[in-house]
Parts: C-alpha cells; sequence; structure tokens
C-alpha cells in the first residue's frame, strides 16, 4: 500500500492517506480510530451539468437529456441478481445516493462489518444493469420525486434563482429533469453515460472513520477492475457574463416570502483555489454574520429573521455565484440593504476586529467539521473534484489577511450581475 | 466505550456529562422541562429565544454576537420541541475545544459563564425584558410557526399528529398557535420566567471535550442562588387503541399530495415492550429495506417516500407518503396490507436480522456526535433508569420473531389525514 501517502495537519493534528490505485481510482481513508462508525463515498464525477460530451476516442459529442445522471443514480442500485439495499441490509449498513451539479456519490454508514459493506458498495457501482422494464418503472418514482420538489419553496426559489443568472449554463436546469426530459431516457442512453463517466480514472473512494489504510488497500486490489484512462470533454456553450432577468417571481403554498439572491460572477477554466474560497467565506461572514452591522439592521427592521437568514458561495465547473437567502416580507427590500452594504464595504473597507472575529468564526465551523465522518468524507470528495485540498483549505483560513479579502471583493459582488428570486403566497 | 457521569445538581435539576476527547467541539446545553398546556404553551416557547439574544454583560444582540464570533464562531442556541406530553425549552452553547484556540484561549469556561448568565440573570429594565428583544423575539416566533407550513411533508405530519391526538397535550403545537403568540405581553414573562428557573426540571448536559467540573459548580451556584424547593410534576399520557379511523382531507394548491396515517401501538415508555415496537417498525417502514420502502415504493412505484416512524414517548406511529391523489386509495389499501403481512408473520428471518442491524447501527452511531448524545439522553429523561445508546441496542438484538408480531398485532389505525393537491403546477 504504498501508493497510500500520509498527509498530516499540523494545526489539527488530524491525518489522512491518499493516492491513486493500479486500476486509475483514486482513493483517501481518513482513519478515527475512537469512532464507532465509518462513512464511505464511491463517486464519480459526473452530475446534472453534464449533458453533452466526447471522450477523446469519439469525434461528434453526445447529447442527453436532462435528469440522466440522477435517473442512473436510481438505477445503479439494480443488478441482475437484486437491489444494492437488501445487500446493504445484510451488514446493516445504512446506505444512500445523491447527485449534484458536478458529481454523483453513493454511500454507506456503518457500525460492523465495514469491509464487507465497502466490497458491496464498490460492486454495485461496478455493475451496471438496465433493460427497458427496469428503467421504465423508474419514472413512476422519479416523477413523483421531481413533483415533491415542485411543491418545494427552497428548491424552487433557487432554480428560479439559476435561471435567471445563467443563460446557456445546465446549471439552469433542474437536477431531476422535467417528466418530459425523463421519458426519453433509455437503457442504451443509461450505459452510453455509465461507461464515459464511470471509468475508475473518473471517480474517487473516501473513507473516513473505524478503518484500517491497509485493510482498505487490500479490498480496492481484490474489487476494482482496471480502467484505461478516460479524458472526457465536456462541452458547455459559452456562457456570457451578463444575467438573463434582474428579478424572477413565482407564487407557491408558503406562509411566508422567500427570497434568494446571487451575484454571478465570471469565471475562467480554473476553479478558485483554497485561498481564494477562504477569502470568499470570510468576506461574507464579515458583511452578513450575525454580528454584522447589516445583519441587525436587517433584524431591527423586521426585514429577515435568524432561523433562515444565510449565505453561501455556490461554485462548480463553469459557475460561481454568491447568494444570499431567507425568509422577508420584504424581499426587495432585503436586496437593496445588501447591495449597499457590499458598496460601502467595497469603498470604506472593513473595521480590523470585524474582520478578525469573522476569520476566527469560520476557523472555528471548520474545525468543528471534524468531528463528523459524514463531512469528512463529502468534504473529500468534493475537494478531490474541485482540486483542493482539506487541511491546506483550513491553513488558508489562518493565515488570511484584511487585504486579500478586500482584493477578492473586487471580483465579487457586482449588482450589475445580481438577480432576485422571490416565492410570494398564492393566496 | 462513552462513560456517562450523572449528578442531582438540586431539587428536579439533574447535571450528566461525557467528556470525549475524539470530538474537537463542546456542547453544554439546559433543558427545562414544562407539561403541555395551552395556558402556558407559548409564552414559555419564546423564552429560551428571548434569554440567548443577550445577558448583563452583553446586552447588546450584535455586541454578544462579535463576541461568540471572537470565541471560534461559537453558538448560543435556542430550541423548542415536545417530548411526549412535554415541551422542552432549551437553550445551549457550542464551540471548539480549548485545545484548538489560535491564541491559547479557554472557549468553555467563557461559554460555560455566558451560558449560565443568559439564563440566570438576563438584562432586565425595570424588571421587564428589554422591549426591542421581546418584539424581535415574538415576531421571529410567528415566523418560525408560519414557515411550518412551506415544508408540505413536515406540515402534514404535524397535522396528523394535531388531529390525533386532539384530546391529549401533545397535540398542542410546540409553540401554541400564531394567535397566541400575537397576544403575548412582555409584562407577563419575567413571571414566567421565575416560574422555569425556579419550578421546573431541568437537565443540564455537558458534552465533548472539556473538564466538566468547572461548568458543573457554575450551574451548582446558580441553581443554589434560587434555594428551590419543588418542580413541577410532568404527567406523560399514552392513549392504547382506536375504537376507529378519523379520516379528514384538506385541499391545497400542491402538485404532490400528502398521506399520513396515524397508529396507536399501546406501548409506551418506559413499557418492557418499546425495543420490539421499534424493530417492527423498522422491519415495516423504518429502513430502505423495510416493506413499505420495498413494496410501497420500489414494487409498485406509487411514492417517492413511504415510511413510518414509532413515537415512544406516546406510543403512536406515523405512516408518511408523498404521492399522486389518484393513488391516495391504492397506497393507503398497501400500507395496511403490508401491516397485516407483519401481522400474519409473513417476513423471514433474513428481514428480522436486517431490521436489528439497521437499528443497531444507529444507535452506535449516535455516539459519534455531540447532537446524537444530545438527544439520546433527553429521551431518556423519564425512564427510571438511564439507558446508554449500546444498551438499548442489545435489548433490540434480544427481541423475538414472536415478539414483533405481537408489536404488529396491537397496532390501531387512529387517524388518517390527507393532503390533496390539485396536481398541476402553478
Amino acid at each position: 500500500m504504498d501508493w497510500l501517502k500520509k498527509i498530516t495537519s499540523e494545526r489539527t493534528g488530524d491525518f489522512y492517506y491518499t493516492g491513486k490505485h493500479s486500476s486509475g481510482l483514486t482513493v483517501t481513508v481518513y482513519p478515527k480510530e475512537k469512532n464507532n462508525s465509518t462513512y464511505a463515498i464511491f463517486g464519480t464525477k459526473y452530475g446534472s451539468i453534464d449533458n453533452c460530451f466526447k471522450t477523446a476516442q469519439e469525434s461528434e459529442p453526445h447529447r442527453v437529456p436532462a435528469g440522466i445522471a440522477h435517473y442512473l443514480e436510481h438505477k445503479m442500485f439494480e443488478s441482475e441478481d437484486g437491489d444494492a439495499f437488501k445487500r446493504f441490509a445484510k451488514t446493516g449498513a445504512s446506505a444512500n445516493a445523491y447527485t449534484s451539479f458536478d458529481m454523483t456519490c453513493y454511500l454507506f454508514s456503518c457500525t460492523e462489518n465495514v469491509y464487507e459493506s465497502l466490497k458491496i458498495l464498490l460492486d454495485f457501482v461496478q455493475s451496471p444493469y438496465f433493460t427497458e422494464q427496469t428503467v421504465q418503472k423508474e419514472q413512476g418514482i422519479i416523477g413523483q420525486e421531481i413533483k415533491m420538489y415542485d411543491d418545494d419553496p427552497q428548491w424552487r426559489v433557487l432554480f428560479n434563482l439559476l435561471d435567471a443568472l445563467y443563460q446557456k449554463h445546465p446549471v439552469r436546469t433542474d437536477i431531476a429533469g422535467t417528466v418530459e426530459t425523463i421519458a426519453k431516457i433509455t437503457p442504451d442512453l443509461l450505459y452510453q453515460c455509465y461507461h464515459t463517466f464511470y471509468n475508475l480514472n473518473n471517480m474517487v473512494l473516501c473513507i473516513a472513520g473505524n478503518v484500517q489504510p491497509d485493510r482498505v488497500a487490500e479490498m480496492c486490489d481484490e474489487m476494482l477492475k482496471p480502467a484505461q484512462p478516460v479524458q472526457i470533454d465536456r462541452i458547455f456553450e459559452q456562457e456570457p457574463d451578463h444575467i438573463v432577468k434582474a428579478r424572477v417571481e413565482q407564487k407557491l403554498s408558503v406562509a411566508v416570502p422567500l427570497f434568494e439572491l446571487g451575484f454571478k460572477e465570471k469565471v475562467s477554466s480554473k476553479r478558485p483555489s483554497v485561498k481564494e474560497i477562504a477569502e470568499t467565506e470570510i468576506l461574507l461572514e464579515a458583511i452578513s454574520s450575525n454580528a454584522s452591522p447589516l445583519f441587525r439592521r436587517l433584524l431591527d427592521a423586521g426585514l429577515i429573521n435568524e432561523a433562515s437568514f444565510g449565505n453561501e458561495y455556490f461554485e462548480g465547473p463553469g459557475y460561481a455565484s454568491v447568494i444570499f437567502s431567507g425568509e422577508s416580507k420584504d424581499p426587495e427590500q432585503v436586496a437593496q440593504e445588501i447591495k449597499r452594504e457590499i458598496e460601502n464595504v467595497r469603498k470604506n473597507g472593513f473595521d480590523r476586529r470585524i474582520f478578525e472575529c469573522a476569520k476566527k468564526a469560520v476557523y472555528g465551523r471548520n474545525i468543528a467539521s471534524l468531528n463528523h465522518v459524514g463531512s469528512i468524507a463529502n468534504s473529500l470528495v468534493s475537494l478531490a473534484f474541485s482540486g483542493r485540498e482539506l487541511f491546506q483549505y483550513i491553513d488558508a483560513v489562518a493565515q488570511t489577511d484584511l487585504n486579500s479579502v478586500m482584493a477578492r471583493l473586487e471580483n465579487q459582488l457586482h449588482s450589475e450581475f445580481s438577480s432576485l428570486s422571490v416565492i410570494f403566497p398564492n393566496q | 466505550m462513552t462513560g456517562i457521569e450523572q449528578r442531582a445538581v438540586c431539587s428536579g435539576v439533574n447535571f450528566r456529562s461525557i467528556r470525549d476527547d475524539r470530538f474537537k467541539t463542546i456542547r453544554m446545553s439546559v433543558h427545562f422541562l414544562w407539561p403541555l398546556a395551552k395556558e402556558t404553551v407559548s409564552e414559555n416557547s419564546i423564552l429560551p429565544f428571548l434569554l440567548s439574544r443577550a445577558s448583563r454583560k452583553y446586552p447588546d444582540f450584535s455586541k454578544l454576537n462579535a463576541h461568540l464570533a471572537e470565541l471560534y464562531g461559537a453558538v448560543l442556541d435556542a430550541n423548542v420541541q415536545k417530548l411526549g406530553d412535554i415541551q422542552v425549552l432549551s437553550v445551549s452553547a457550542s464551540g471548539i475545544a480549548d485545545r484548538y484556540s489560535l491564541n491559547g484561549e479557554s472557549v468553555s469556561a467563557e461559554l460555560a459563564k455566558l451560558l449560565c448568565s443568559i439564563i440566570f440573570d438576563p438584562p432586565l429594565e425595570n424588571g421587564l425584558f428589554p422591549v426591542q428583544g421581546f418584539e424581535q423575539e415574538k415576531r421571529q416566533l410567528i415566523e418560525m410557526v408560519d414557515s411550518e407550513f412551506n415544508d408540505k411533508r413536515m406540515y402534514a405530519k404535524l397535522k396528523c399528529e394535531e388531529l390525533m391526538c386532539a384530546k391529549e397535550p401533545y397535540g398542542i403545537g410546540r409553540c401554541g398557535t400564531r394567535q397566541q403568540i400575537q397576544e403575548l405581553k412582555r409584562e407577563d414573562l419575567t413571571q414566567v420566567w421565575e416560574n422555569l428557573i425556579h419550578r421546573a426540571k431541568a437537565e443540564i448536559m455537558v458534552l465533548g471535550d472539556c473538564d466538566p467540573e468547572p461548568v458543573y459548580q457554575d450551574f451548582y451556584a446558580a441553581f443554589q442562588n434560587l434555594a428551590r424547593t419543588d418542580s413541577v410534576d410532568c404527567p406523560n399520557q399514552s392513549v392504547p387503541s382506536a375504537a376507529s379511523a378519523a379520516e379528514t382531507t384538506e385541499k391545497m394548491d400542491v402538485v404532490q399530495s400528502k398521506l399520513v396515517m396515524g397508529f396507536r401501538t399501546a406501548c409506551a415508555e418506559p413499557d418492557a415492550g418499546v425495543p420490539a415496537m421499534k424493530l417492527f417498525n423498522a422491519l415495516f417502514g423504518g429502513t430502505p429495506s423495510s416493506k413499505l420502502f420495498l413494496n410501497v415504493r420500489e414494487k409498485l412505484s406509487l411514492c417517492y417516500y413511504c415510511s413510518s416512524q414509532f413515537n415512544p414517548m406516546k406510543g403512536i406511529l406515523l405512516v408518511q407518503s408523498g404521492v399522486e391523489t389518484k393513488n391516495i386509495d391504492r397506497a393507503k389499501q398497501e400500507i395496511l396490507n403490508q401491516l397485516e403481512e407483519v401481522q400474519k408473520g409473513s417476513f423471514d428471518e433474513n428481514e428480522l436480522a436486517a431490521a436489528k442491524l439497521s437499528l443497531c447501527n444507529s444507535y452506535r452511531t449516535l455516539s459519534d456526535s455531540l447532537d446524537g448524545l444530545e438527544a439520546w439522553y433527553l429521551s431518556q429523561t423519564f425512564r427510571p433508569k438511564v439507558k446508554r445508546p449500546e444498551e438499548e441496542a442489545e435489548l433490540v438484538n434480544a427481541v423475538t420473531r414472536e415478539q414483533v408480531i405481537e408489536a404488529a398485532r396491537k397496532l390501531t389505525l387512529d387517524t388518517v389525514y390527507r393532503l390533496e393537491g390539485s396536481g398541476v403546477e402553478a
């Protein structure tokens, strides 16, 4: 197992092992010996945005229906000899999967039979089995899932916003697709996507918890089917800098209006570094945390509440936006106040103390996130796909200075690239 | 294995601590317990929020939060929940363990002092809570109650419980009604606060990587000052069975309909049959290998979710599902069919073993998070003897096939709630 290299964080005393297995799979093992539970994720860098692609060997790109990555995730649980949930039922592991914009993850959490559960995970994700009949059957279940999201105001307010921010990028399309697009999915299309994106060179395995790296390595030797390296071209139309519209509304069965205010950014082919991500996190904390002057003004004016107001750096391949969200009786007013505060900070900078507090708060939250094996494993997967490293990120937070945060602000949070999405009550 | 230490602070007040350096954080919380009643539910529910926004030393909301940010993003949190017929009013503080502070500050000592001061020494003005904070929290509490309507899955579940337990305290919403909150008066709240700290039962928990001793001392001194003599009685009732099932349908402008079925189980804490009922629930609808998941969702493809939860304090079991309006009756019939299957003993050893493994897995996983530990030990408050999650896992493992069948046969359908949508997008 000399292909697994130890990475240590001096700051936290934590460490993990990582490396590329001979099969092409990137493997990361984060031991937590005192833990009862172990959390494992087998993920592929393939999500809802990958609807147009080709491999180096192919001349013409494939265009596939929206929602196919998510559909594939559902169908992976079935194989010729039964359902993966049934196999996990024998080990006691709690299994699940999710599809996001840029990845699909299969996971389990367990407190015993770790290696048996790992074997099942590695096996079922490498064993596609789709027939006309099984593909057909899933349309009912996923159709109901889509309808559940149609009623979900949190979900709708986000996708309405993305649709208003992005003109071309597929991030604007619902992850599960629509009842119409999923009707076009066939076993052949599923196999085509599977064989392109479920190549081990495009995948990672991340395990955190009560596990031994050498036994994980042995299991990899036994279970992984070597794959030819694959080079996938994901084809996105050029996304213009400007937004589609500054305002979008929908009425739903809600009691209080919900809003999301997004600021679209220019992106390059290179994803932001750990340093840039740390700067943004601290910037957002300083502008709008519940210790901030902005938060206080909004609260005192009765415009937001503590339970719902928040922010997020929404960032992935070809897209990046800062999003503020919450419930408000007057979302338009909230949006104006946020924009005014941003311009105020841009002009006058931060008080040093506000900056130091924000930095400490972001640092503390990141330390706290190392408690939980699920959050560690999930972070490791998304960091691996974005070319970032966990401990470097925590160090970057601790080392960020005020000047670099102000410099970062120059490229972020510009009002002319912002949209406000609101869900109003329908009665 | 994590050890829990327990001691009494004074009449009706317990202190529990688990010290464990596998955690990088600490969490300390105080839970006040009061019998749920229409008259007191709303005035009680605003208190934890009111208390956690200011202290005498930090009377200003922004300054208090700046102080918390300086303590590496420590969090003061308030919560209201129901534990059977009891209202639980909680205030908690969490933050990183002292060994991770960048400049050698003791986060734990400061959080213990802060938690004590917000609970026992609020910044009263002329004996009253400050008007601005009161109005602020009143508005936020109303918005919190309103937003429960936004999530239809949650809304449907709460609605079914409310209908089912209309004659029990549990049928009252955790914060009461919007109207009741609207009518709260600032002048009444000092007395409500006095009542709670003097007469409520209280559970103090200190969990994670910190020495509980100084925290105990802080709280010991604070409660000694109050010279408590007695604490309020917290009864909990459970209705064993239903004579007939009441059906309620509500129409709403939503795409997907919801079906919630409430059963009585004739089995509630501290009944010895609780582990068998928990196992039955896992086998029936608690996991992705359960009867409901495999049949109602996977085989018939009727819904995206169909699952069951058992509430051991109340002895009620709810089945929840999201379905198309035209399929509600089919789903309901299939859920009842699956119950009958278990009652007839139509399940094999594999299904039973899977349910045991899955439940035991979730009990053992609890001990890996401070939130999980806190919720578990809070649920043990009214047991004659506190069990560790690992002990509960052993009891579940010892349940026999016959006991599961027996548990299933105790179920009677009490309430069916349907939230019927139009099925079309707005």
